[in-house]
C-alpha cells in the first residue's frame, strides 16, 4: 500500500521534471502552471505518507536508510516549495527536484516498513538533530542549483532564468538558511552527545566533517560582503561547499567507516 | 597603532582567512586522525592534557594539525570577541543584529567553554560497577558511586539495547544524589556526568550435582554444603579465575578460567582445615570421603555495569553559548529579511 503511495508520489515528481524540462526548451505559461501543479501534487501526497508514517510509528522515522532518504526528499520537495513561492524560480531549482527524484527512486526497492526505535535514539534531540541537518543539507543543495544557474545565465543571458542579481539574491539566502538550520542542528547534536556519551564533541571523522560544513558556511555568511567574492566567486563558493557537504553525508559512508551513530 | 591592531583584530578578512586555514587544516586533519586510531582513537576518552602527554607528544609531526586547529581556533574567537565588543560600543545604532551577534557570542563561549572543559575537565570511560559496589569518584575528592541496582534490557532477539543503572552519589557516608542512568538519561551532579558504557557478565559461582549424595548444592562466596559424617563445607570466598604465587593466591580476571575457594571445612562445627582449593585440581582425600564430589550443572552469572564518569566545568557555558546561539538563529531569521526589505545589500567591503 504504502509502495503504490510512494510511486504515485514519484510518478508525479517525474512528470513535473519532464514538464520543467519542456518548459526550459518551449516556454508556456500552461506547461509551467502544470509543472507546478504536478509538483505540488506530488508534494501534498508525500507529505500526508510522512504524516501517515509518523502518527502509524509514534515517532518521526528516520531511523533507517529508507526513512532518511524518504525525508530527506521529502526536506528537498519542501525547499524548492519555499524559493518557487517566494520568488517564482521554476526550473532553477531543478536540480533539488532531481535529488528528490533521486532519493525516492532510489527508496523505492527498499522496504518501507518502520523498525522498531531503539531507546538509544528515543529522544527528541535526535529527532531535532535530523530533522534540521536535512533540512539544511536541502537548502545548500538549493544554493548550489541556484549558484550552478548563475554561472550558466552568466554565460547564457536566458530569458528562461531569473536575472543573476535575483540568483545572486536567492543562493545568499539559501545558504543562509542552510546555515541556521545547520546551526541548530550542531547545536541538538551536541547536548544530545553531552546526554549519551557524557561528551559534546566527539572526535570522529563525521563529527569533524560536520564542523567542516559548519564553518564553511559560516565563513559564506560573512564572503558576501567582501566585493571581490560577491557573485561569480560566491556562487564556485557555493559549488565548493556542496562538495563538502556531499562528503560528509555520503563519503564518510561510503569511503570509510565512521563511528558516528548513524553511520 | 593600538587602533590599527584593534582594526585588524576586528577584521572580517580576517575572520575568513581564519575560517578558510581552519576548515583546510581539518580537512587534512581528519583524515590524518581516521587513519591513525592508534593515536587520536583517545581523544574522547582522555582531557587534552592527558591526551598529550601519552600521545599528541609522541608523535609531533601527526599532531600538529590538531594544535593548529586549536590554536587558529582561539584566534577565531578572539576575532569574534574583538568583532562583538566593537559591536556592543555601538549598540545603540546596531541594536537589530542583536540576532547576528548572539551567534557569535555563541561561538565564542561555546569555544572558551571546550577549551575549558578540555584541560581541566576529567574523562574516565567504561568504569567497572558490581551491584552493591562503592568507588570513588577520583574527580571529585571525597565522592563515592554505588552502584545500587543494574539491568540490560535485550530486544526481543536477545541483543542488549539498553543499560539501566540505579546510582547513588555520595559524600563521605552522605547520599548527595541519586538517579537512574540509561540511554540518553545520564546522572548530572555539578560538574560530573555520567553514562552507561557498557555491561559485561561474570562467573560468581556454580549449581553444581553431588553426585554420590544425589543432591545440589552451590559453590558460590557465602555458601554453606553439608556431607557425610557432620562435615560441613563453608565457601568464603570464590573467585572465577585465580593462580598462586609461592603460598598466595591472586585473583587474575572475571573469566571462569581456573576458578578456586577458600573454603573452611568443620566438623560437629568444630574448624579441621581451611584453604584454597582449585576447582579444575583433584579435591584433597578427606572431602572425597565426605562425598564432595561433583558435576557443574551451570555457571552462577552476574551482571556488572560499565559507567563513564566525565567532569566538565566549561558544560554549562557551553549550553549558554548554544543558547544564546539558537535564539541568534531565531532572530538572524527575523532580521535577515528585515534588512532585505529595507534593500540593506551586503556591500560593506
Ligand atoms: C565562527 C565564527 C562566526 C560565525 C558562526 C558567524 C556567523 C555569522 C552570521 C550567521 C552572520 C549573519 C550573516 C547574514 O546576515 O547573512 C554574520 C554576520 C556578520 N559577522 Fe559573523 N560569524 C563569525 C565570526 C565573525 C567574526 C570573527 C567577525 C568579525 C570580524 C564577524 C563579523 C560579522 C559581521 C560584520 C557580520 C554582518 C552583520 C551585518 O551587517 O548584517 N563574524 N556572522
Amino acid at each position: 500500500m504504502q509502495i503504490l503511495f510512494l510511486k504515485t508520489v514519484f510518478g508525479f515528481y517525474l512528470l513535473s521534471t519532464s514538464f520543467y524540462l519542456w518548459h526550459a526548451i518551449r516556454p508556456k505559461i500552461s506547461i509551467r502552471r502544470s509543472a507546478f501543479a504536478l509538483f505540488l501534487a506530488a508534494f501534498v501526497l508525500q507529505t500526508l505518507l510522512l504524516l501517515f508514517r509518523w502518527y502509524t510509528a509514534g515517532y518521526l522515522p528516520v531511523t533507517n536508510l529508507f526513512s532518511t532518504q524518504f525525508f530527506f526528499s521529502w526536506a528537498l520537495a519542501l525547499c524548492y516549495l519555499y524559493f518557487e513561492l517566494r520568488y517564482r524560480i521554476h526550473a532553477t531549482g531543478l536540480f533539488v527536484i532531481f535529488l528528490t527524484l533521486l532519493l525516492l527512486g532510489s527508496a523505492l526497492p527498499r522496504n518501507p516498513s518502520i523498525p522498531p526505535l531503539i531507546p538509544a535514539l528515543d529522544t527528541v534531540l535526535f529527532t531535532l538533530h535530523v530533522i534540521f541537518s536535512f533540512t539544511g543539507y536541502a537548502f545548500f543543495a538549493m544554493a548550489f542549483s541556484v549558484a550552478v544557474m548563475f554561472l550558466i545565465q552568466k554565460r547564457l543571458q536566458t530569458a528562461i532564468l531569473p536575472d543573476l542579481a535575483l540568483l545572486r539574491k536567492i543562493n545568499e539566502e539559501a545558504v543562509f538558511l542552510g546555515f541556521c538550520l545547520f546551526t541548530l542542528c550542531m547545536v541538538m547534536g551536541s547536548i544530545w552527545a553531552q546526554i549519551a556519551w557524557g561528551y559534546y564533541f566527539s572526535w570522529n571523522i563525521k563529527s569533524v566533517w560536520s564542523s567542516i560544513v559548519w564553518l564553511f558556511y559560516g565563513g559564506m555568511c560573512h564572503a558576501k560582503f567582501i566585493r571581490r567574492w560577491q557573485g561569480t566567486g560566491y556562487a564556485w563558493l557555493t559549488i565548493a561547499g556542496f562538495g563538502v557537504v556531499l562528503f560528509t553525508y555520503l563519503g564518510i559512508g561510503l569511503l570509510m567507516q565512521s563511528n558516528h551513530p548513524l553511520e | 597603532m593600538m587602533r590599527r591592531i584593534w582594526s585588524i583584530c576586528c577584521s572580517l578578512k580576517l575572520a575568513i582567512v581564519l575560517t578558510s586555514m581552519i576548515t583546510g587544516i581539518a580537512v587534512i586533519g581528519s583524515l590524518v586522525m581516521h587513519f591513525n586510531p592508534q593515536l587520536f582513537g583517545g581523544l574522547n576518552a582522555l582531557s587534552w592534557h592527558q591526551w598529550h602527554n601519552d600521545y599528541g607528544s609522541r608523535a609531533p609531526l601527526l599532531s600538529s594539525w590538531f594544535y593548529l586547529t586549536g590554536f587558529l581556533l582561539m584566534l577565531l574567537a578572539i576575532n569574534t570577541g574583538c568583532c562583538f565588543t566593537e559591536w556592543l560600543l555601538r549598540i545603540r545604532s546596531s541594536w537589530r543584529k542583536t540576532g547576528e551577534y548572539l551567534i557569535h557570542l555563541g561561538f565564542i563561549l561555546i569555544i572558551v567553554a571546550y577549551f575549558w572543559g578540555s584541560f581541566t575537565g576529567t574523562r574516565s570511560e567504561g568504569e567497572r560497577f558490581n551491584i552493591g559496589q562503592t568507588r570513588a569518584v577520583a574527580a571529585l575528592p571525597g565522592h563515592y558511586l554505588r552502584l545500587d541496582a543494574f539491568e540490560p534490557v535485550m530486544n526481543a532477539n536477545g541483543r542488549p539495547v539498553d543499560m539501566k543503572s540505579s546510582v547513588s552519589l555520595l559524600k563521605g557516608d552522605r547520599i548527595v544524589h541519586s538517579g537512574f542512568i540509561h540511554s540518553n538519561t545520564p546522572l548530572i551532579y555539578n560538574n560530573l556526568t555520567i553514562v552507561p558504557a557498557s555491561y559485561g557478565q561474570e562467573t560468581i559461582g556454580y549449581n553444581i550435582l553431588l553426585t554420590e549424595l544425589n543432591r545440589t548444592a552451590r559453590i558460590a562466596t557465602g555458601s554453606t554444603i553439608s556431607l557425610k559424617d557432620q562435615i560441613r563445607l563453608n565457601i568464603l570466598e570464590f573467585q572465577s579465575d585465580a593462580y598462586r604465587v609461592g603460598d598466595q593466591i591472586i585473583a587474575r580476571g572475571t573469566d571462569a578460567i581456573n576458578p578456586a575457594i577458600f573454603i573452611r571445612v568443620s566438623r560437629n562445627n568444630e574448624s579441621i582445615w581451611s584453604g584454597w582449593l582449585f576447582l579444575r585440581e583433584p579435591l584433597p582425600l578427606l572431602l572425597q570421603q565426605a562425598g564432595f564430589d561433583f558435576v557443574v550443572q551451570s555457571p552462577i552469572l552476574r551482571f556488572y555495569s560499565l559507567l563513564t564518569l566525565n567532569t566538565d566545568p566549561g558544560m554549562r557555558l557551553a549550553l549558554i553559548g548554544s543558547i544564546c546561539m539558537t535564539i541568534g538563529v531565531l532572530f538572524a531569521l527575523f532580521s535577515f529579511y528585515y534588512k532585505r526589505q529595507r534593500g540593506d545589500r551586503p556591500d560593506i567591503s
